[in-house]
């Protein structure tokens, strides 16, 4: 886009904030705060044993006897835990004292259902009552739409607010609305008639678009990139989200999906790739934040919807199982190992138990990282581990 | 109570939104033909096609590898979308596609696509119970689910799950030992045929392999028996929940993005009055009060969005490296056909809606209207749409006065990018 388009489009942009409601117009002002925080979605049930290997326990070895990480291979990080060898891009940051693992996470009366599950992980509630998402929520406290973006092509239910839905990006690149000449006025005459219903929710979602366009093109000129990225969807997804941050876009939340972990069959295969491709995904974002000089400014969380079942199906795969464990990373993380190894001999319906309530993380990373009421957010008060520094 | 017929003749509007949910979009001949009919007369015209499609020149089996085959296969459907005679059979077939959801990053053999695509169109207004029969049976299903991997013993619960929670009873109305005796009576249901990467073109058929199967007895739904495959499918469609399963996701399709429990009710009996008939139930639905009553107010899905420009326009001209490219961006949209982004399908309404799909869209629109444009517009036609009345592309008889100076192009990429065009 040349210059003397984008005038165009600012104006635009300007020319619809009329008719937006008062939330928006009081947005950027209110924003605050210069923290990021960057979550990670891995898609279809991670198995959370196969990520963070209980290598020492003969129990996981006899419960998986096609699929267990041989003990060779482990990256060992204690003397009974290890990492999944597709994530050796990230050891330097466990060395460094800035990964850190999370164990045993889950939330009273599992359901493997991987929507229901899912669901409740976005609304962060286990009852299945709230329809908006916690990201939603964080950006209705905030009173800003584009204080938290996806990267990728759907919004997931933890952004969706009750007042407004935040964007989703699913390139920064392409992230630009290049309206062919004199159609301007035409244009915004016909966004600006008055509408009811869904008609006015789309109309809404266009000026709001507008908006979020100009502003983040505005910004793309700051960022040089600092670091090679892998060829992946989600390494790109990443560098869009480095480059959202170098601009200056005030976004407090990003996310994105990495996935399928749904592995009921010949699971290694498939899981084995996907973690390879976060962890080197990570470690590029990792890196190019230092260049930016913004490794300070960002923490990294990850989480899957579930974990799988302890013993291994007769598909060399894994089926629907409950707790898991979650991953962050970054420098202002307190690297290592938060809460017990699972208890492989004391299952609950051939699932790990839970110990942890994933609230307890969130809960966390609002009140230490982005300097919210955790309270106000998750609709009560949750304890966790305490996993910045 | 079921649902309340209307009595009244259609007119314009009421047969352009007719048209607009049951065929994604007519020219604006085809919605004056149907002005004074009965909504009944209109409803049943449309409830009868034929099983055969037509002649395609795109040829998937001569495809290098499976993923060239799929595109190839995406296109065909596409194409036959835009230009069949019946365009509500290819409507429910794709919505039944978004309930017994397959996904062709893991199915990819275009003999297991074909069929699946088949009975889904061959199936459509069938009882449902026979539709998930013959749903759950094709080798799209058993490699999807991976009942292929499910045998005596040694349990695979994919498919044994998903038949509860997604194609039928629905979550909450099932037990966890539901699931594990269901997936014991579907041991041994597969499919026969190769299955190599480079086996795309060979043919793939459901089997039964009776050494595979769990023969002992089990309890499902509250019933015990020696149940099968058939009997679990059966008892699961038959669950008092699936009917409003089955009538949640005809008023989503057809009526509303939103929830409206009298509405859904009233739905609901009408289908479980017709014992599950989906043809009978489709009847009701499509000529009811409920249908006409409801404007605008369900968001067009990426393909909704594409045929129904073409099919307002009436364009038959389209060639095939432009159905690939379409085919692309309907991906690019959000709505990679026969590849939903889990198990679940679309959820659709709002949920298509977004910053960056808003923005292909527009893209989409400028490139079907305006032609080449500069740039990165990626869906190029060789010509630009023929105008298309605002009663084709709005439902309404009136062109909005921002558009009246307007060149044509102009105009339909404008009526294209707003926010009536985007509702049925």
């Amino acid at each position: 886009m040349n210059r003397r388009d984008f005038l165009k489009l600012s104006a635009l942009a300007v020319s619809v904030t009329s008719g937006m409601p008062g939330f928006l117009a009081r947005a950027a002002a209110t924003a605050g705060g210069d923290k990021t925080l960057v979550v990670i979605q891995l898609t279809g049930g991670n198995d959370g044993l196969n990520t963070l290997i209980p290598y020492s326990n003969g129990a996981y070895y006899a419960a998986r006897p096609n699929i267990a990480i041989g003990k060779k291979d482990v990256l060992n990080l204690t003397a009974d835990l290890g990492m999944h060898p597709s994530l050796r891009a990230l050891s330097k940051f466990w060395d460094a004292g800035q990964l850190g693992w999370l164990e045993n996470i889950g939330y009273p009366n599992p359901n493997r259902s991987h929507f229901a599950s899912m669901a409740i992980w976005h609304t962060a509630d286990p009852t299945q009552a709230a329809s908006d998402g916690w990201i939603g929520r964080i950006a209705e406290t905030i009173g800003d739409p584009f204080c938290a973006s996806n990267i990728g092509n759907a919004t997931p239910l933890a952004l969706q607010a009750k007042q407004f839905s935040l964007p989703s990006i699913s390139s920064v690149d392409s992230y630009q609305l290049k309206l062919p000449a004199g159609l301007h006025d035409p244009f915004t005459t016909l966004l600006n008639a008055p509408r009811q219903g869904e008609a006015e929710y789309l109309q809404a979602a266009t000026k709001q678009m507008l908006l979020n366009t100009a502003k983040v093109q505005k910004n793309l000129s700051k960022y040089r990139s600092g670091a090679v990225y892998p060829d992946s969807k989600f390494a790109a997804s990443l560098q869009d989200i480095a480059r959202l941050i170098a601009g200056g876009n005030g976004q407090r939340v990003l996310y994105t999906s990495l996935g399928s972990f749904d592995t009921h069959a010949g699971q290694r295969a498939e899981q084995d790739d996907l973690l390879r491709e976060l962890a080197e995904g990570l470690a590029a974002f990792q890196a190019d934040l230092d260049v930016q000089g913004l490794a300070d400014k960002v923490v990294v969380m990850g989480f899957s919807e579930f974990g799988r079942r302890v013993a291994e199906n007769a598909s060399a795969g894994t089926d629907h199982g409950q707790g898991s464990v979650m991953f962050v990373l970054g420098k202002s993380v307190k690297g290592g190992i938060h809460g017990d190894s699972p208890d492989l001999e004391n299952l609950a319906d051939g699932d790990i138990r839970y110990k942890q309530d994933f609230r307890g993380v969130y809960a966390h990373a609002l009140d230490t990282w982005l300097n919210l009421d955790s309270k106000e957010i998750l609709g009560g008060k949750f304890d966790g581990p305490k996993w910045l520094s | 109570m079921p649902l309340t017929p209307r009595t009244t003749p259609l007119t314009a509007t009421d047969a352009a939104h007719l048209l607009r949910r049951t065929s994604f979009g007519a020219t604006e001949a085809q919605i004056r033909a149907l002005v004074g009919q009965t909504p009944q007369a209109a409803a049943a015209a449309l409830l009868v096609f034929p099983t055969t499609t037509l002649d395609t020149p795109f040829k998937p089996a001569e495809a290098v590898a499976p993923y060239a085959a799929i595109k190839l296969f995406q296109a065909a459907w596409l194409r036959e979308m835009v230009l069949t005679p019946y365009p509500l059979r290819e409507r429910l077939a794709l919505m039944w596609s978004n309930h017994f959801v397959i996904g062709t990053d893991k199915v990819k053999n275009l003999s297991a696509l074909d069929n699946y695509l088949s009975v889904l169109r061959g199936h459509a207004l069938s009882n449902f119970t026979d539709l998930a029969l013959a749903a759950v049976k094709t080798p799209a299903v058993m490699r999807y689910l991976d009942n292929d991997q499910n045998k005596k013993g040694k349990p695979n619960e994919n498919l044994g799950r998903e038949l509860l929670e997604l194609y039928t009873a629905g979550i909450g109305n099932y037990s966890e030992s539901d699931v594990k005796e269901g997936a014991r009576a579907l041991t041994g249901w597969t499919f026969e045929g190769k299955r190599g990467p480079k086996d795309f073109a060979d043919p793939q058929t459901f089997t039964f392999n009776a050494k595979q199967h769990d023969g002992g007895s089990k309890t499902y739904l509250g019933k015990t028996g020696n149940f099968g495959g058939d009997d679990i499918v059966r008892l699961a469609a038959g669950h008092p929940s699936t009917a409003e399963r089955v009538a949640f996701k005809l008023w989503r399709s057809f009526v509303s993005d939103a929830p409206d429990a009298a509405g859904q009710a009233k739905l609901t009996e009408t289908y479980r009055q017709s014992g599950g008939d989906l043809r009978q139930t489709l009847q009701a639905l499509l000529s009811s009060q409920e249908f006409y009553a409801s404007r605008s107010s369900i968001i067009r899905s990426p393909t909704e969005f594409v045929v129904g420009a073409l099919r307002s326009a009436g364009r038959t001209d389209i060639d095939k490296k432009t159905y690939l490219n379409l085919s692309g961006t309907l991906a690019r949209l959000g709505q990679d056909l026969l590849h939903p982004p889990t198990v679940k399908g679309w959820d659709g309404g709002r949920e298509w809606i977004n910053d960056s799909t808003l923005l292909l869209r527009m893209q989409v629109a400028a490139a079907m209207t305006l032609g080449n444009q500069k740039g990165k517009a990626q869906t190029k036609l060789a010509d630009p749409v023929p105008e298309p009345s605002a009663l084709a592309l709005l439902g309404s008889e009136k062109m909005p006065s921002a558009l009246a100076k307007l060149g044509s192009a102009q105009r339909t990429y404008l009526m294209l990018v707003s926010p009536e065009y985007q509702l049925i």
